[in-house]
Order: C-alpha cells, then sequence, then structure tokens
C-alpha cells in the first residue's frame, strides 16, 4: 500500500470511530500537494501524502478555528512531530488533543499517541537537527571576522519586508501577542529598515532557542529567501553543546531558557 | 532617508567610547557605588542602568543600547549562589550564553559584549573591570559604522 | 517596429540608465527574482515572476513622510523632501500594470497622496507582454490580458520566437523613453509572438455579486482554515496598498514612518479597548475578498486583484485567491443544501 492509501484508510477509520473530527494532511491541487483539512469520509479521496511538504502542519494546532476541532490528527514527518512533542512539553496541548500519522518520505509509521510518536523519534530518529549543509555554512560564517559577518546579515536582513512569514510558518511562534506588536513600549521597530530587521530576526531566533525542531518551515516561507536557517542552526548548536537538550523529544522536558544548572557555563563572564 | 543627527560626536572629536551597563541593584550596583564611595577613579563612559535583578535583564535591553549608538554594553550582576531573589542569574546566565552567541554571528563581536559578577563588596573590581572594559572599546574604535543594529533614520 | 534583441535588453537599461532613469527591472540574486535597481552587469530576466511587484516603486515598504526636532518644550517639524527620481520600470508584466488604475484611485480619493503621486509622476512604465504563463495565472479572470496594458507607457512585446522584442510606445512619456533609448532601438520587420493562453477559471461579475449578499456564509471558514495569517500576500501584492502608520524618536528628533500592514496580521484590526472586530482567519479572509472584489469595484469600479498569482506562489500554505474564487462562483451557481 502506498502512503497515501494508509493514509486515507486509517483518515477513514479515525472519522468512523469519532476518534478525531480533522485531519490535518495534504491534498493535490494541479501540479502542487497543499494542505488539506477533511472533516468527512467522502472527503478522502482528495488526501495525497506530500513526501516533499515543506511547511509543518503542527503550526496549525495554535488557530482557533482548529482548536475547535480537537482533538485532530496531523500528517507528521519526524520534524513535525518534535514540533508537536514540543507543544505538550509547553502545555499548549495535551495528549487527548492530537493524534499523529507519522510519516517518512516513503514510509508510513501509522497511528500514533504523543508517547508513542516520542518513542518513535528517540527510536529511530535519535539525531535530527539543521542539514549538515547549514551547519557547515554556519561555520563558514563563523571563520569570518565579525565586521564580515555583520556585512553579510545586513545583505540578508535588507530584504526581509517583515511579512512576518516566518512567524505564521513557525509551531513555535504562538504567542496571542509578538513582541514586535508591543508597543508599550516598543522594542522592536516595525519598518523594513536595518535596525528594525535586525531586531526582528535576531530576536525571533532568540525567542526559538530550545524550541526551534529544525523543520525548516520558516526558511522555505520566507519570500524573500533569507537563510533563516542558519540563525537557528547557530542558536540550536548552542543549546545542545552548552545545555545538553534536545528539542522535541520529550513531552515532559523542562524549557532550556526557564531552567538551570549550577554547572552551566559561564567562563566568559569575568 | 532621513537622517536626523542629535548628539553623536563630530568626527574630529577624539572617541569617547558610549558604554552602558545593565547591573543589578543589589550586587553590582550596590559594588559601583562602594567604588564612588572610596573615591575609586573609573572611566566616565559608562552609563548605568538599574535593574532589580540581573534575570530582569532582556536580550532585548541590549540590543536596544546598540540600536542607540553603544561602541558596548556590559550586564553584570549577583555571583551565583548569591542572587537576592536566589536564582535570577542563573536564568539571566542561560540566556547570555544563547545571546552572546547569536549576536557574535550576527555581527556583534565579543569585543562589545560583556558580562560580569560584580558583588557589593567588590567595588575595585568594578573599577577595575570599567577601566579595562573602556580601554579594550577604545582600542577597538568606534562601533559607529559597523554596528549591525544601530538604527539610522533618528540618532 | 522599433525592436531590440531580447539578448539585448541590459544595452536598453544601460541607455536609459545614461538619459537620467533610475532603472528598477527584473533581475535575480542568484536565487529570487525580484524587481530590483538594476545596475551595469546584471541580467534582465523576461521569463519568471518576480516575488514583488510595481507596488514597490509607488509605496516603498518603509518611508518617512515627517520628520521633527525637539528641544526642550520646542518641537518643530522639518520638511521631508518627496523621493522621486526619475524611473523606468522596466519589463513589468501586464497584471502589474492593471493595478495602477486601482492604486491612483486609492491615493487621490480623499487626499491626493503627494508621496504617491510624485513617484507616479516620476515613473516611466514599460509593461512586458507575456507569451507563457502558469498555474497560478489568472489575469483573464480579472478583465485583464497578458498582452495589453493600457496604462503602461510603453509595452514590450516579444517576437520571433522570444529573439527580439518590439518596443510600442503608448504616450508621451513612453515616446519620450524610446527617444532616450533611439541608440539601441532598430526598425525591424518583427513578428510579435502570440500571447499566453491563460485559461478562464472564475467568474469575477459573480463572485462580486455573491459577496454582496454571503457576508455570514460558512465558505469563509472553509477557503481560510488553511491560511496562517502572515503578510506574504498582502505585501506581494500590486493591489494591495493598507499601510500601518509608525513614530520613532528619540528625547531630540523623531520621524514618522508608513510602513505596509496586511489585512491578514491578527492584530490589524484590534482595538485600543481589546475588542477586535476580525478574530479569526475566516473574518480576515472574508475582508480580503471582499476588499478586492466587492467594495473596491464598488467605490471605484476597478477590481482589487489583477490575477498576477504572487500571492498564491508564495503562500506558505499554497492558499490562492483564484481557487477561492472559483469555490465562491461555484456556489453561486450551485448553491451547497
Amino acid at each position: 500500500m502506498s502512503v497515501s492509501e494508509s493514509l486515507r484508510t486509517e483518515a477513514a477509520a479515525l472519522l468512523a470511530d469519532g476518534r478525531v473530527t480533522m485531519i490535518i494532511a495534504s491534498r493535490r491541487r494541479g501540479h502542487d500537494c497543499v494542505p488539506g483539512f477533511f472533516t468527512n469520509a467522502d472527503q478522502l479521496d482528495a488526501l495525497d501524502h506530500d513526501p516533499d511538504q515543506q511547511l509543518n502542519p503542527a503550526a496549525y494546532l495554535r488557530k482557533e478555528e482548529i482548536r475547535r476541532q480537537m482533538p485532530v490528527a496531523v500528517v507528521a514527518r519526524p520534524a513535525v512531530i518534535r514540533s508537536i512533542v514540543l507543544l505538550a512539553a509547553e502545555s499548549q496541548i495535551t495528549d487527548d488533543d492530537v493524534v499523529i500519522l507519522g510519516v517518512d518520505g516513503q514510509t508510513f509509521h501509522g497511528v500514533l499517541d504523543l508517547a508513542a510518536a516520542a518513542a518513535l523519534l528517540k527510536a529511530q530518529y535519535p539525531d535530527l537537527g539543521p542539514d549538515d549543509d547549514v551547519l557547515a555554512r554556519v561555520d563558514e560564517l563563523n571563520a569570518m571576522s565579525a565586521e564580515e559577518r555583520a556585512a553579510f546579515w545586513a545583505e540578508q536582513f535588507a530584504k526581509c519586508t517583515r511579512c512576518y512569514a516566518c512567524r505564521a510558518a513557525c509551531p513555535a511562534c504562538y504567542c496571542t501577542r509578538c513582541i514586535v506588536e508591543r508597543n508599550t513600549p516598543q522594542w522592536i521597530s516595525t519598518a523594513a529598515l536595518e535596525h528594525g530587521n535586525y531586531a526582528w530576526n535576531v530576536i525571533r531566533a532568540f525567542h526559538l532557542a530550545g524550541r526551534c525542531t529544525a523543520c525548516g518551515a520558516c526558511e522555505a516561507a520566507c519570500p524573500q529567501g533569507i537563510p533563516l536557517m542558519l540563525l537557528n542552526a547557530c542558536v540550536g548548536r548552542t543549546v545542545e553543546a552548552e545545555f545538553d537538550a534536545k528539542v522535541g523529544y520529550d513531552p515532559e522536558a523542562e524549557p532550556v531558557i526557564g531552567a538551570w544548572r549550577e554547572e552551566d557555563k559561564e567562563e566568559y563572564i569575568r | 532617508m532621513t537622517e536626523i543627527e542629535t548628539t553623536t560626536p563630530a568626527a574630529d572629536q577624539a572617541f569617547e567610547p558610549r558604554i552602558v551597563a545593565f547591573v543589578c541593584n543589589w550586587c553590582t550596583y550596590a559594588g559601583a557605588d562602594l567604588a564612588g564611595t572610596s573615591r575609586l577613579h573609573y572611566a566616565p563612559n559608562v552609563r548605568i542602568v538599574k535593574l532589580p535583578c540581573t534575570g530582569r535583564i532582556d536580550p532585548l535591553f541590549v540590543l536596544k543600547a546598540f540600536e542607540g549608538g553603544a561602541d558596548a554594553v556590559l550586564v553584570s550582576g549577583c555571583h551565583p549562589g548569591d542572587c537576592h531573589y536566589t536564582s535570577g542569574n542563573y536564568h539571566a546566565r542561560r540566556r547570555w550564553t544563547i545571546f552572546r552567541q547569536l549576536l557574535a554571528f550576527t555581527g556583534i563581536a565579543p569585543e562589545r559584549l560583556f558580562f560580569s559578577w560584580v558583588s557589593a563588596a567588590e567595588g575595585q573590581k568594578f573599577a577595575d573591570l570599567i577601566n579595562d572594559i573602556t580601554a579594550k572599546v577604545h582600542a577597538a574604535g568606534p562601533f559607529e559604522a559597523t554596528n549591525p543594529a544601530r538604527r539610522k533614520i533618528c540618532r | 517596429m522599433k525592436a531590440l534583441d531580447t539578448a539585448k535588453l541590459s544595452d536598453l537599461a544601460a541607455a536609459l540608465a545614461e538619459a537620467g532613469y533610475r532603472v528598477i527591472a527584473p533581475v535575480s540574486d542568484g536565487e529570487v527574482l525580484r524587481l530590483a535597481e538594476w545596475t551595469a552587469g546584471d541580467e534582465i530576466r523576461t521569463d519568471g515572476f518576480a516575488v514583488n511587484s510595481i507596488k514597490d516603486i509607488l509605496l516603498p515598504r518603509s518611508e518617512v513622510i515627517a520628520s521633527a526636532t525637539i528641544d526642550g518644550d520646542a518641537f518643530s517639524l522639518t520638511d521631508v523632501p518627496v523621493e522621486a527620481p526619475k524611473t523606468v520600470a522596466l519589463g513589468v508584466r501586464c497584471c502589474d500594470v492593471a493595478a495602477l488604475a486601482m492604486l491612483d484611485a486609492v491615493f487621490n480619493w480623499d487626499y491626493e497622496d503627494a508621496f504617491y503621486n510624485a513617484r507616479r509622476e516620476a515613473t516611466t512604465v514599460v509593461a512586458l507582454a507575456c507569451t507563457t504563463c502558469d498555474e497560478q495565472c489568472f489575469c483573464t479572470s480579472v478583465g485583464g490580458a497578458p498582452d495589453a496594458a493600457p496604462a503602461a507607457d510603453a509595452i514590450l512585446r516579444p517576437a520571433d520566437g522570444g529573439a527580439k522584442l518590439a518596443l510600442e510606445t503608448q504616450t508621451d512619456k513612453g515616446a519620450a523613453l524610446a527617444d532616450a533609448a533611439a541608440g539601441v532601438l532598430a526598425d525591424l520587420d518583427v513578428k510579435p509572438d502570440p500571447p499566453a493562453d491563460v485559461p478562464v477559471i472564475f467568474d469575477a461579475e459573480a463572485v462580486t455579486e455573491w459577496c454582496a449578499g454571503n457576508f455570514e456564509s460558512d465558505l469563509w471558514q472553509a477557503v481560510s482554515l488553511g491560511c496562517l495569517g502572515c503578510g506574504a500576500c498582502a505585501y506581494a501584492c500590486p493591489t494591495c496598498h493598507c499601510f500601518d502608520m509608525q513614530d520613532e524618536g528619540t528625547r531630540t528628533a523623531a520621524v514618522r514612518l508608513r510602513n505596509w500592514d496586511s489585512c491578514g496580521f491578527g492584530l490589524f484590526t484590534q482595538h485600543a479597548s481589546g475588542h477586535n472586530p476580525r478574530p479569526e482567519q475566516a473574518h480576515r479572509w472574508r475582508q480580503r475578498v471582499m476588499h478586492k472584489f466587492s467594495y473596491l469595484p464598488e467605490r471605484f469600479e476597478v477590481l482589487g486583484c489583477t490575477g498576477c498569482g504572487r500571492c498564491a506562489r508564495l503562500c506558505p500554505a499554497n492558499v490562492a485567491i483564484s481557487e477561492v474564487c472559483r469555490q465562491i462562483d461555484q456556489e453561486a451557481k450551485a448553491p451547497a443544501p
């Protein structure tokens, strides 16, 4: 059975026995595979697996109109499962809210609850993270001088139009009032100018410290082609190295920034 | 783009670094106070911003200082274990470890961003620290031209 | 007719730059194609779709519109010179040009926007007729055509199988541009290529009519489930023009900025009281479609959509307003029970 067929079969069963009221999956539209929301068995013919999906459907779990439908099923590749586990660890969803239809390329991992999904990650995908070429590029940049890096990022951030597609695409960006939308006081300029663009992109990367699951949806969403994963890889690597934390593997994990250890690094502190 | 000059020193004046220090009330601020009452001399370039605890320091404060034209920023608080609020400095420490890497990666080098633990009794340490940082930043030169966070439309 | 080799388009740009025009044309940065300032050495692309539109030239994403200095209690406004260099938009698609009628109307109906008008006046628009299209194009569904740009000052038509571009001037500004470029244009006997075949996929009039009577329809939620609420579509759209005013300053100086805004953002209609009349994406999608297909036609007799398809190409969730309109059209013709 192809993954699509397995998904359609399982989706039908989940809807039939009322375990979920909506399946968040993909559907075919012309030559594209686009997000699809299925609430009825007779819609399922249109359900198609998207092995190249770049969007992270866990981002839909913050939408009120989706939450009202919970429990929902989500077709989730490993990076997406990490995001769902993170949302549970941050008390945004409970065990009862989401059923995971695990997929990976042309493999169907079955119908999973949160615990089973986390177990799958630990067993079969223990080392998920940014791609090697992203990490290599981070190393390349770190080998440059600070001025050269400043120039590189100035060129990248000059393209930013402050559309916030990166934020919208990210499942971990679920604040109902984002820091960039606060104006009493205003910390980040909303103008698409150098200082605002620098602050926005840097602070978003920082707010994702210990929360980013390297799904790449932000970079894929950016209409301007800004290499956002470089920022997330820089932060993610620091988090893993300094705090021995793997994001999105344990639904009971403590938050990285909210926790601390006596032995946390401090040799740079005078 | 409209640029409005305000207090940026003229090019022909000798460079005096503008350093912003975010310090905690109970330790570093008291230490700075002690430096003063002990008549210890330290460079006048530092502008001190007092907060109850380093745990209150949001990385945005650091960014805002650079946006406004700081040539360097110092963040300082109580030694681990001595925090007036028990663990504020431990929380801060985690943030700093991540944030300094991120800033360095995007063009604000460690030569512009300093962290320290200075207790209420360490007046001498505070004075030495400020003098050392000021000298280092003086040598590094103005950050104005290469500061990626600098606001240009209204200075 | 006046024509040049397509491969020599950069020479045309160079001649225009020489004549004092700032040349904005589709150039690639290696990964992304965008309408940007052309400099010598850049290749002007006649294939592909730029991620941004002619709107960027006329309404920049952020601009200073007022400034002041503050000295104690004394607050004095200083003049903000309107930046409107002589510009040519070289090689913008006909769907971009179709947006001009609507933008001109909006920026002059209750108030004449000096910034927009200065830039509009200073810009010569040279359209590029389309001989190919993609799945997201739908200009023909909204009263447009791939090879007609009545509001353009001139239009470049691919000819001789794409090897040549014929320049047809339509206004005095266009004629002036052709004169400035006389050195790179030759009188050639070229055969313009057939326009792209852009299928009509919905009846815009039916959409307008349906919108007027279906404010409370369930359809709005169904079509907006995929939308994540970013501004990629509104910013890329040649007709979207909503903006936000922001003041920034120090104790001694201040500026007022006009920045792009999007009705798709969750807080776009947030009131200071805390109430939000468009609390969910369905309400915001209703607004988006009705603004383009109902309110704007009612007020200005132009649609707020030119069928360029940028929104669908750039949407992180592949939401396409053309698909929404097709569903509305279907609903209008055969309402679900």
